[in-house]
């Protein structure tokens, strides 16, 4: 496994011009912008989601039939760009937020604790998104993942929609049932959340297992 | 080291049926044209590809229970795949390195200065020389025990295909219970180098002979219809019409240099085998 995510972080390397100039318009966001928790989100996601760059360097040119040939198994594989994605996009997390809070600082803005939820809450978005766009990165590669992606967020939407509809057919106020969530208490709210990430990341990496042992190369 | 028994594969447009061992210490040979199933085969044997039926056993293991640590005793080289692109020699040495428990990364370094390879430029700027090298030499420093090499020399010119063939012969003299399987559409890779010889054709052997025999046994007989009507044609394998009358493939050159004195007999190489196993009809 340590030789593969070597692999991945000579492959961003090969990349180093082009993260250093997003660092570069990272770095200078905050003297534009009012709201430095912004840079946060965007370099959190950008940075975990070069794991799934990697899955396309891996497949170009069908290089996926040589490297499997190497002596590790396709489930090491599979782990291995869950903890890339998790790595860099942690990386990436701290950079942003040590910036942000810099910026806060030399501002002396009042916002520094909302600028740290905001990072906070950006740890299991980021887990979120990789559990949901690799399974789907392994099953469709690069080019019709992004299709595939767009077709899902379709369908969410949609029945999502649906939901609201078939709520208001029944007469259930949707509203007053979020609005009651608070009162669960942000000791719930959080563990909660922690439990349904770390959950949903365990399906997602169960079904991409399952992917990628049926694949031929 | 190498078992294969009635491999099945089937494609829409095409289906590979094979069958093929691979003794220790010996470097066995697999050729056919392209299309004929060579890479299938290579992929099978690697467990890319899901199969329809038969088994696949490497050291006496089936392949479907191969684990990762089974792998380190493999040297691979495939024809149409390698290192991304993006990486360079210098990025790979220390993937090898953790990868493979007995990586020798001294004797990597050291070919890789020999043979002039550029350690920081990119894999995809190399030339296809280049290439070449680098896969062998990946599939030859870890201390493999069985090298599968699918058409290691493709595209190559006279001189670099020696050189490699020169890193295969070093790769074997160092220890004698080592075994290559390799494959080539160029038939004179494979006389110098290989103990016997599998041909297949439209994914199925269709045959398989010592090296030593198919040169020394071997020939074409060239005979004019007369001489073609009065022929033994026991140990004729395959016959072909020619503008002169006939000719006739036989792994019994002996048999007929001694009782048919005068016909024309051309000692067989494996180009004119293979054309005549594949042209030729059966008699």
């Amino acid at each position: 496994m340590k030789g593969l995510l070597i692999k991945d972080f000579k492959l961003l390397k090969s990349q180093k011009n082009f993260f250093v100039i997003i660092a570069l318009i990272t770095a200078g966001m905050p003297i534009y912008m009012e709201d430095s928790s912004f840079i946060i989100g965007y370099m959190t996601f950008f940075g975990s989601l070069f794991t799934l760059s990697t899955i396309s360097y891996d497949e170009f040119d069908n290089g996926n039939a040589f490297l499997f040939s190497l002596p590790f198994s396709r489930k090491s594989y599979t782990l291995e760009k869950y903890e890339f994605g998790l790595i860099i996009g942690g990386i990436f997390w701290l950079f942003a937020t040590v910036i942000a809070i810099i910026a806060e600082m030399t501002k002396n803005s009042m916002m520094i604790k909302e600028t740290l939820m905001t990072a906070l809450l950006m740890v299991p978005v980021m887990i979120f998104l990789l559990a949901i766009m690799l399974p789907f990165q392994f099953k469709f590669g690069g080019e019709k993942s992004r299709i595939a992606i767009i077709g899902a967020v379709g369908l969410v939407v949609v029945t999502g929609l649906a939901a609201v509809k078939i709520a208001e057919l029944f007469h259930i106020d949707l509203a007053a049932v979020f609005n009651s969530l608070p009162a669960m208490g942000m000791g719930m709210a959080a563990a909660a959340g922690i439990g349904i990430t770390v959950l949903v990341l365990l399906i997602s990496l169960k079904i991409s297992v399952g992917i990628m042992n049926k694949k031929e190369f | 080291m190498l078992k294969i028994e009635n491999l099945r594969k089937n494609y829409e447009d095409f289906s590979l049926d094979c069958s093929l061992e691979i003794r220790k210490g010996c470097v066995t040979g697999l050729i056919g044209q392209n299309g004929a199933g060579k890479s299938t085969t290579f992929k099978a044997i690697l467990g890319l590809i899901a199969t329809d039926g038969g088994t696949i056993s490497i050291f006496g293991k089936d392949i479907r229970k191969f684990t990762a640590r089974d792998k380190q005793d493999l040297g691979v080289v495939l024809s149409d795949s390698g290192f991304s692109g993006y990486l360079t020699v210098n990025d790979v040495i220390p993937v090898l390195d953790n990868l493979y428990e007995s990586f020798d990364k001294s004797f990597f370094v050291e070919q890789v200065q020999k043979f002039q390879l550029p350690r920081s430029k990119k894999i995809k700027e190399f030339s296809t020389g280049m290439k070449a090298k680098l896969k062998v030499l990946v599939a030859i420093s870890h201390n493999a025990k069985l090298l599968l090499l699918d058409e290691p020399t493709a595209g190559l010119d006279v001189i670099a295909r020696d050189e490699l063939l020169e890193m295969l012969r070093e790769f074997m003299e160092k220890d004698e219970e080592r075994s290559i399987l390799i494959s080539s559409h160029i038939s004179s890779d494979l006389e110098t180098m290989c103990d016997d010889i599998y041909m297949i054709h439209e994914g199925k052997i269709i045959l398989h002979e010592d090296t030593d025999v198919l040169l020394s046994d071997y020939a074409l007989l060239k005979v004019d219809a007369e001489q073609y009507e009065g022929l033994d044609r026991q140990y004729i394998l395959r016959s072909k019409k020619e503008n002169y009358g006939y000719s006739c493939l036989t792994d019994q050159k002996q048999y007929y240099m001694d009782n048919y004195p005068k016909i024309a007999i051309e000692k067989g190489n494996l180009d004119e085998v293979i054309t005549m196993m594949i042209r030729g009809g059966r008699l």
